[in-house]
């Protein structure tokens, strides 16, 4: 029995990297300090949906091959595809990601993260107004006023409260995990009381539920830091913040606009605003102005409701506008370990974060145009290579339609959606667990990932695997070349 | 004048700047075919994909027949001359456009007069998504010409505009005229939400009906007139109001009072 310390857990954007492991002849059986997804990939990993061998589709059935033979199907479908897509990348280390890039400009492809279908639009923003942000341990030390702006990391991110915000105990700030442990017992009280009143039913019974405020709370003039959550519906954060604002769907931009306004001392027309009253902005603003340090940190609720990257746009420029009279500063909730990193490699690589087109010879980027998904809805692209991710899952069904009808290549290490579907199937050691690598933290912070075991026998890392395609793939376009 | 018919509907994207008077000019048809467009990831030559038939000895005319689709940057760049196209056409055409004129009988994808700075570009049917916005990052829009639609147009279009005048027949998406900052938008039916969001100077005239005003815009004024250029001017009345304010913005929106009953709350604020 061998005790692995600090390593880093290859799930979310958070990256934790204080967990330890407990690996018995070769397997991961005991996780500490994990949370509950962390802990269900160290240990589940090993599931029954795992391919140990290459497969190819020979009369309409995956059937396994050898990599030799994977390789070489996978090679010509690329050098022979006049628009192929090279989608995926954000479960994967750096390493990886780098080859990646080689392969998508030799095949002349559209490359493209998953970032496409979650924090593009946040890009798009970036791109458009820069960003004010800094690294999580700033946050953890400094923060005083932490907002969560359509994002629910009780459930997506279940350490980044923890380790990183309002229940971290930082340099300068404390933590608050106190006054959350009483609110916890209340709603635990709470469901007590409910289940004591059904059971014995009382005649107009007293209302015991939670109400939104019209107006912030008194522990919103407390010291130490505070917790606000601004989402469309009651999450668990929401329920554990010290301010919840409900904000009506799709009216986010509307509410940063009128925030925005107010922060530059103007009136406004109306009474109220996606539906919370002027006067309780008012006194937003002012917790917002008053704080030392403030950390807005937005999700999906912010990226993929209406106005899309126009939301993010007014969102940092709310936090630009704020920096005129205190220090604040906003970041994304990245999703999947190492998305942060695929826009990393790719801008590094390319000067673009996602949706780079190769087509031309050089790199070309213009979301809307370039991005996997209108590709595949306009019907345009004719093969597809697939790493680390599961488009026929979560793409659009039409998306989907035309992903399937065109030779696929997945490289997994799980069978999933897409490698159903796929014409070519290669196993992959699971990054962070059986192979090592690098992953950008959601603050842009490189973390190494730890090699814990070894990878099932004859199963390639994906940096390898993409190797190999890519040196067959030069040899065939090479042939191409001297025949021409 | 050369007329180009496409030999086959294409899949792949076509990358064909060639296509525009000023590249034409002066070219014989043989060279004219020989000019490069990409097909997908593959070189192409100009012949390879479309029928080249010269009607006279000025090239100064290019009439397309039939879909252009998937072919994108026509008329990119161009500074004098004539583009006709009879069928739909892609993305980016007349892109950093400086004069001439393009007419399209047909529906146009998107950013159509993208970073445009001069010349006229009409549509007869619908115009895509980011109609004379620019591309990603650049805070510089349409910057002279003019835009006339005769159906409908997508999102986000007029972003960053500067000066000229883009003229809508029909409806309008969301976000017209976002971070505006001078020149003229006139849409004759209705607007979608968040027009003029953190604009800070130049005119959105809406004849329809505006699905919502931003909480940051602060009615002025009626006014019963708008000129929209030299030679035209629309009546109203109007609402006119002042905005961004969380710009610090001096842009104005004009609303329809007829078509605009849920604004009438804010006549008490005169």
């Amino acid at each position: 029995m061998t005790i692995v310390k600090s390593v880093t857990c290859p799930v979310c954007g958070c990256l934790c990297d204080d967990i330890e492991l407990v690996v018995e002849d070769g397997k991961v059986e005991e996780v500490k300090n994990g949370c509950a997804i962390c802990e269900s990939k160290f240990i589940g990993y090993r599931g029954e949906h795992r391919v140990l061998k290459p497969k190819i589709r020979q009369n309409g059935k995956l059937v396994d091959t050898t990599l030799q033979e994977a390789v070489k199907k996978s090679a010509e479908i690329l050098a022979n595809a006049n628009y192929p897509i090279l989608y995926g990348w954000s479960s994967t280390s750096c390493e990886a990601q780098r080859v990646g890039v080689e392969l998508a400009e030799e095949v002349g492809g559209v490359l493209d993260n998953t970032a496409v279908v979650c924090h593009g639009p946040s890009i798009l923003g970036i791109q458009e107004v820069g960003i004010p942000s800094c690294t999580l341990g700033q946050v953890r030390h400094r923060a005083d006023l932490v907002i969560y702006w359509g994002c629910d990391p009780w459930s997506a991110h279940p350490r980044h409260v923890e380790r990183y915000t309002t229940f971290a105990e930082g340099r300068f700030e404390g933590s608050e995990w106190k006054g959350y442990l009483q609110k916890f017992k209340a709603a635990a009280g709470r469901k007590k009381i409910k289940r004591v009143m059904k059971q014995a039913p009382v005649k107009n019974p007293p209302s015991i539920e939670p109400v939104t405020p019209s107006e912030p709370p008194q522990k919103m003039k407390k010291d130490g830091r505070k917790l606000i959550v601004v989402d469309v519906r009651r999450t668990m954060t929401a329920e554990v913040a010290d301010y919840f604002i409900q904000v009506e769907p799709n009216k986010d931009y509307e509410l940063m606009e009128a925030l925005r306004a107010l922060v530059r001392d103007q009136e406004l027309d109306v009474n109220s605003v996606a539906g919370i009253s002027v006067e309780c902005l008012e006194e937003l603003v002012d917790i917002m102005i008053g704080c030392n340090f403030g950390i807005i940190f937005f999700g999906l609720g912010l990226t993929m409701s209406a106005g899309k990257f126009r939301n993010i746009d007014v969102a940092i420029s709310l936090t630009r506008d704020l920096n005129m009279r205190t220090k604040f500063a906003i970041m994304p909730m990245r999703g999947h370990f190492n998305v942060t990193g695929s826009n990393t490699v790719f801008t590094w690589q390319t000067g673009y974060p996602f949706g780079v087109d190769f087509s031309l010879g050089y790199p070309r980027y213009n979301p809307g145009e370039t991005t996997s998904v209108d590709v595949l809805l306009r019907r345009e692209s004719d093969a597809a290579l697939v790493i680390a991710s599961d488009p026929v899952a979560n793409f659009p069904k039409k998306a989907v339609q035309h992903l399937v009808k065109n030779p696929l290549i997945v490289i997994d290490p799980h069978m999933n959606a897409t490698s159903l579907m796929a014409d070519v199937v290669f196993p992959s050691a699971f990054v962070g667990i059986e192979v090592g690598g690098t992953a950008y933290r959601m603050d842009h912070v490189p973390l190494p990932l730890k090699k814990v075991v070894d990878p099932p026998e004859g199963v390639l890392s994906d940096k390898e695997i993409l190797n190999r395609i890519l040196e067959e793939t030069r040899k065939i376009k090479l042939k191409q070349v001297e025949a021409a | 004048m050369i007329v180009l018919t496409p030999l086959r509907k294409f899949q792949f994207p076509v990358m064909a700047e060639c296509i525009s008077p000023d590249v034409f000019q002066g070219k014989s048809r043989d060279e004219i075919a020989s000019l490069t467009v990409y097909e997908g990831n593959r070189r192409k030559k100009l012949g390879n994909l479309f029928k080249i038939e010269k009607e006279s000895a000025e090239n100064l005319k290019i009439t397309i027949k039939g879909d252009v689709n998937e072919v994108r940057r026509i008329g990119s760049g161009m500074k004098s001359g004539e583009i006709m196209v009879f069928g739909n056409v892609g993305m980016h055409l007349g892109h950093k456009m400086e004069g001439g004129k393009i007419t399209v009988h047909g529906d146009v994808d998107g950013w159509a007069g993208s970073e445009m700075k001069g010349g006229l570009i009409e549509i007869q049917g619908n115009a895509g998504n980011y109609l004379a916005s620019p591309y990603r990052g650049s805070s510089v829009g349409m910057r002279g010409g003019r835009i006339v639609v005769s159906g409908n147009i997508g999102t986000d279009s007029g972003a960053s505009m500067q000066k000229g005048v883009i003229k809508i027949h029909g409806k309008a998406g969301h976000f017209l005229g976002f971070r505006m900052r001078g020149g003229v938008i006139h849409v004759e039916k209705d607007v979608g939400d968040r027009a003029g969001a953190c604009m800070t100077g130049g005119k959105i005239v809406v004849s329809g009906s505006l699905e919502s005003i931003l909480p940051t815009f602060t009615i002025d004024k009626m006014k019963p007139k708008v000129k929209i250029d030299q030679n035209e001017k629309v009546t109203g009345p109007f609402y006119v109001f002042l905005g961004d304010r969380s710009e610090n913005g001096k842009g104005k929106l004009f609303a329809s009072k007829a078509a605009n009953p849920h604004l009438s709350s804010f006549e008490k604020l005169l």
